[in-house]
């Protein structure tokens, strides 16, 4: 596991050795068991508490977060490489927010706040801007006021009664002091409100957070309305995926030809067919189990190796503990299906296609990998499903399964596909671990 | 429910699961292994181990050879064979059956 | 015997029979197996291993060897108890899953050979004779404590060996040839009870088990030896520390830094190849069940080993303070010190209970050694009559012919055994190898680890696993483990002798290795696929419980249905 349990284990060993050579070997009279026994205990606990920050890395300033550049990654062979940014790259706009309703939720709230001018932001830019000054603070550009920076970080309310706090550019600025709250969905900080006055007593507080606390509970609701729309999305595109004729076509064929020569085993498809169905249309809720969706991963795979026999080849690679993980449900099925279809069905000779599943406890995180060594995916093609245009259908499934992704984790999972033409796909998932 | 149907396994899905129950294995095992190599070989790396006094006149070592290893191996016995069949029960076979049909069997 | 003693005695033999009609067998079938309960039945079958496991080497050897060698000894019961995990790890479920009979027939069906299931025959009947003949030994030994004298003008020794073999033999051979579960869990609970009525009695006359060890540990370790025909005490040398005396509570007294491991080793990968104790397997009705038999095995093992070990330090604490009030006991000890090892339990039991108490402890003795001879003896059967002289000898052989071959092989296997055991005698070699039944014991196992563990295993893990690769890692294990061992024998066992005595730590890995380099350049069976399947997959097990729990919810149905049509009349 990269970065993972391992290289802690061998660190603390190291470091135990260490403690040992230092107190009993070289010092001379060796140190008593005591001594070395809180030497190693402190050394162990400053590693293992320190460990996971160290593999988070530096904390990157919430400004510089949007723009992560591309990573490149060698790829399986010589050839045309390319790899993509994360998929999920962190989009603004996404959590329900949008300029449009911000500018009409801010109108209407003016004459409530007892302020002058009222501000609606996300976590990048200005969104809203009404009433005095709001020829200067416009919308669309990040917001002045470090108060906001402030806010957005600590998920509390700041006072403004300075002017030269307000930091705006234009002198003949009229705003005088301000208060600005944080807009939340559940834990998450996704805005502000802000409320400015003309006056140097700022706009009273419990009003402005009493009214955020309001505007938060309602983004709530839209998110849960998008989540529940998006799982039913996933759900039905599943089904139509599934119930699609093509492939109900095929299997069902593959079954017909073998009931002549060898009934047991189309009998056993029959049945891994009905499985397959249940589970696809069972699924409520977001996530399952793991070892539920290995259980539809292998019933598709049993399927479709029946239809093609030895041209697609399987491999699973599973950890123990990942089992009984929580993953997004129907999540895994289409990514595999994907190798298959555009991997190795256009294969002379067919290919493997292999699934890796690990857990790591230590850094919180599920990683399941799908790869195959099929056509790969043109480079064209690739670019194109980074930047979300709709086009190849392997893109659609891609973009639904970040889009609920993203809706589930905010920004802390990885989408990241790799491809070299004719050499094959690796597409990697790492999720948080529940 | 396929009360009379044929159970069935396909290659892959038995290669997976005896991959799996391989690591687990062979993890417990080396486990095992330190524990039973490191009784008697702390012997010879720590005087303490010998010349300890826990219960009574009995050194860790004694301690541990008289009865702690036996609770040790009936421990790891027991957290491997149950890993084990939930690994198998997960990886292999069909969707986890009615519930109440579970609790009557184990 | 007193009356305290009597109570506790009787107590535990109600019980004990409690138990056994609890357990009794009311048929064979998978689905017997859920309608008794399947706790019970895999705690039978746990109980069945440990009466086929415990041998005398496993009643009487530990705590003789812990009686000599105090801590050291006591990696004898370590490693006994510890063979199971491997077991549990590596060779219970697919071993009971891919459905054999014996380990040389699952080997021939899993390679698709038959000379493997010939040479791995070959290995197992010669580890059937060095297990059984410690087994006569100790019986020897009991029957000259026991009944002191001998019959005919032989030695109570030759008496004692003969009398069991025949015995057993006999019943084994004409009886009915059946080893059933339930016999041998029935004798392993009278030999659980009667342990746990001398450790009851000895712990309720005031042993104290740490300030035992606590006093031992103060003096060095003593034992007697034979100097010129004549019997005096010689403090025991410390292996590990060359300037100071062995001692109780500490180790060193019989083997040094590398014995160690390497006895512990030995003992831990013999369990694996044991074919008596691994047929047993095949009797649970899945491989998630044989793998639960094996956890309780653990926990039974664990519970009489610690047992042991501490009537072992009890023997050495209280035997010396006992000489004075017991005067039977001049003759077997010298200077408060048992001549031979092997009587500590027996002497503990004449002891706290009188002539009864010896009795209950001899008794149990031979129960455990009959028991595991029975058990060895239809392995030997079952393996001469179905392996070889069924498929090789007389392919048209019938049922009856089948079976007089194994009762063939039963007899002569027996002599040859009891052979063995009468040309040692264990007063001349005690001091050459105290605790000789352990010891010996040892051998067979270090032979079980070397040609037949590391083979099981690669063959059940490994895919690449082929015919000729086990062929060649059972020769080289099983030669490299016999030379080795005389090796060990004629250099005598101080430094490397020590572990060639406990060879397995070398020539397991050895075998391994051969193993793996002739199967990569060999091929692998035809039907690979399937054969893999047939071990690992769990498709029979879900079948056969599904199966069962639809009869089970069916009997239910129909007693309920039974059931309220009467309250309705």
């Amino acid at each position: 596991m990269r970065g993972g349990s391992l290289p802690l284990a061998a660190v603390l060993g190291a470091t135990w050795g260490l403690v040992y050579l230092v107190t009993q070997v070289f010092a001379d009279p060796p140190l008593g068991v005591g001594t070395t026994v809180v030497a190693g205990v402190i050394l162990t606990l400053l590693l293992t508490l320190g460990y996971p920050s160290a593999l988070r890395g530096p904390r990157v300033s919430r400004a510089s977060r949007v723009s992560r550049l591309p990573r490149t990654r060698r790829g399986p062979s010589s050839g045309s490489t390319r790899t993509l940014a994360a998929v999920g790259r962190p989009m603004p706009l996404r959590s329900g927010l949008t300029a449009d309703a911000a500018r009409r939720t801010a109108q209407l709230l003016r004459p409530l706040l007892g302020g002058d001018a009222v501000a609606i932001t996300d976590r990048e830019r200005v969104l809203a801007f009404v009433g005095p000054g709001e020829d200067h603070h416009t919308v669309g550009d990040p917001p002045q006021t470090e108060a906001t920076a402030r806010v957005l970080a600590g998920g509390r309310t700041v006072v403004v009664r300075q002017r030269s706090k307000l930091a705006c550019r234009e002198p003949n600025c009229p705003l005088q002091s301000a208060v600005v709250a944080p807009l939340a969905i559940g834990k998450r900080i996704v805005g502000t409100l802000k409320v400015y006055r003309v006056y140097t007593d700022p706009p009273a507080r419990d009003l402005v957070e009493g009214m955020a606390g309001i505007l938060s509970l309602h983004l709530e609701l839209a998110e849960l309305d998008r989540e529940r729309n998006l799982a039913a999305d996933a759900k039905l595109d599943a089904l139509r995926a599934q119930i699609n004729p093509h492939f109900l076509f095929n299997i069902l064929n593959t079954i017909a030809s073998k009931a002549r020569t060898d009934p047991e085993e189309a009998r056993q498809l029959l049945l891994r067919l009905s499985d397959f169905f249940r589970y696809a249309v069972r699924q409520d809720g977001h996530f399952a189990e793991f070892g539920q969706e290995y259980f539809f991963v292998r019933t598709y795979l049993a399927l479709e190796q029946a239809r093609y026999g030895d041209r697609v080849r399987v491999k699973y690679d599973i950890d123990p503990q990942v089992l009984t993980a929580h993953v997004p449900v129907l999540t895994i099925q289409p990514l595999v299906e994907n190798a298959v279809k555009h991997g190795l069905a256009d294969k002379l000779e067919g290919g493997t296609v292999t699934l890796k599943a690990r857990v790591d406890p230590l850094t919180r995180t599920t990683a399941i990998q799908v790869s195959d060594d099929g056509v790969g995916i043109p480079p064209a093609i690739l670019d194109k499903i980074t930047s979300g245009e709709l086009g190849a259908s392997v893109g659609v499934g891609l973009r639904n399964i970040s889009e609920r992704l993203e809706t589930l984790f905010g920004e802390r999972y990885r989408l990241d596909v790799q491809s070299t033409e004719d050499a094959g796909t690796v597409i990697d998932l790492r999720i948080p671990l529940r | 429910m396929n009360g009379d149907a044929d159970e069935h396994d396909t290659p892959a899905e038995v290669d997976a699961t005896v991959r799996t129950l391989r690591r687990v294995a062979v993890g417990y095992f080396v486990v095992f292994l330190v524990a039973i190599g490191g009784v008697p070989g702390l012997t010879l790396v720590l005087d303490w181990w010998s010349q300890g006094r826990l219960i009574g006149g009995m050194s860790p070592s004694f301690v541990m050879a008289a009865f702690g290893l036996y609770v040790f191996f009936f421990v790891i016995g027991l957290a491997a064979a149950t890993l084990s069949t939930a690994v198998e029960s997960r990886m292999l076979g069909g969707p986890d059956e009615d519930p109440t049909e579970e609790a009557e069997h184990q | 015997m007193n009356t305290a003693s009597l109570v506790v005695l009787v107590s535990l033999l109600i019980i004990v029979g409690g138990l056994a009609l609890a357990i009794r067998p009311r048929g064979v079938s998978t689905l017997d197996f859920y309608l008794a309960g399947q706790r019970v039945g895999v705690a039978t079958n746990a109980s069945a291993i440990c009466g086929d496991y415990f041998s005398a080497a496993s009643f009487l050897g530990v705590a003789a060897a812990v009686y000599v060698s105090g801590l050291d000894g006591v990696w004898y019961a370590t490693g006994f108890a510890a063979g199971f995990v491997p077991v549990l790890l590596f060779v219970a479920t697919p071993l009971r899953r891919f459905g054999e009979f014996s380990i040389p027939d699952f080997l021939g069906r899993r390679l698709a050979s038959d000379r493997v299931r010939l040479v791995a025959v070959g290995v197992v009947q010669l580890i059937i004779l060095s297990y059984l003949v410690p087994q006569a030994v100790g019986s020897g030994i009991t029957w000259q404590l026991l009944v002191g004298q001998g019959v005919g003008g032989l030695s109570p020794y030759v008496t004692g060996v003969i009398i069991s073999t025949a015995a057993i033999t006999g019943l084994v051979a004409f009886g009915g040839m059946r080893g059933t579960t339930w016999t041998q869990a029935v004798q392993f609970l009278l030999l659980l009870a009667a342990l746990v009525w001398l450790a009851i009695a000895v712990l309720g006359s005031g042993f104290n088990y740490g300030t035992a060890v606590a006093d031992l540990a103060a003096e060095p370790l003593v034992n007697p030896v034979n100097v010129d025909g004549q019997w005096e005490l010689a403090t025991t040398p410390n292996r590990l520390a060359a300037e100071s005396p062995a001692s109780f509570g500490e180790p060193g007294a019989r083997y040094g830094g590398l014995g160690q491991f390497a006895l512990i080793i030995t003992l831990v990968m013999g369990t694996a190849g044991l074919p008596h104790v691994m047929n047993r397997y095949f009797t649970s009705p899945t491989g998630t069940a044989a793998r639960m038999t094996t956890v309780w095995v653990l926990g039974l093992a664990g519970l009489f080993y610690a047992l042991a070990v501490m009537l072992g330090t009890a023997a050495r604490a209280l035997i010396p303070t006992a000489v004075d009030e017991h005067p039977w006991l001049a003759e077997l000890t010298v200077d408060g010190v048992l001549r031979v090892p092997e009587h500590a339990l027996p002497v503990l039991g004449r002891i706290y209970g009188g002539e009864a108490g010896l009795g209950l402890v001899a008794t149990g003795a031979l129960i455990a050694v009959m028991s595991t001879i029975a058990g060895l003896l239809l392995a030997s059967a079952a393996s001469w009559g179905h392996d070889v002289y069924e498929r090789h000898i007389n392919p048209q052989a019938t049922q009856r012919q089948a079976v007089w071959a194994g009762r063939a092989a039963v007899v002569v296997v027996s002599f040859a055994s009891a052979g063995l055991a009468l040309g040692l005698r264990p007063e001349s070699l005690t001091a050459l190898l105290p605790s000789i039944v352990a010891t010996m014991v040892t051998w067979a196992f270090a032979l079980a680890g070397s040609a037949l563990t590391p083979v099981f295993i690669l063959a059940i893990w490994w895919r690449r696993t082929t015919a000729a690769g086990a062929v060649a890692g059972m020769v080289v294990g099983a030669l490299a483990a016999v030379a080795m061992f005389v090796a060990g024998a004629v250099i005598g066992d101080r430094g490397l002798g020590e572990m060639l005595m406990t060879p397995t730590i070398v020539a397991a890995p050895l075998a391994a290795a051969v193993t793996v380099l002739v199967s990569r350049r060999t091929q692998v069976p035809e039907d690979l696929e399937l054969l893999w399947l047939k071990m690992h997959g769990t498709a029979a097990d879900r079948h056969a419980m599904r199966l069962a729990r639809l009869t089970i919810a069916g009997v239910d149905r129909q007693r309920k249905d039974r059931g309220t049509g009467d309250a309705r009349r």
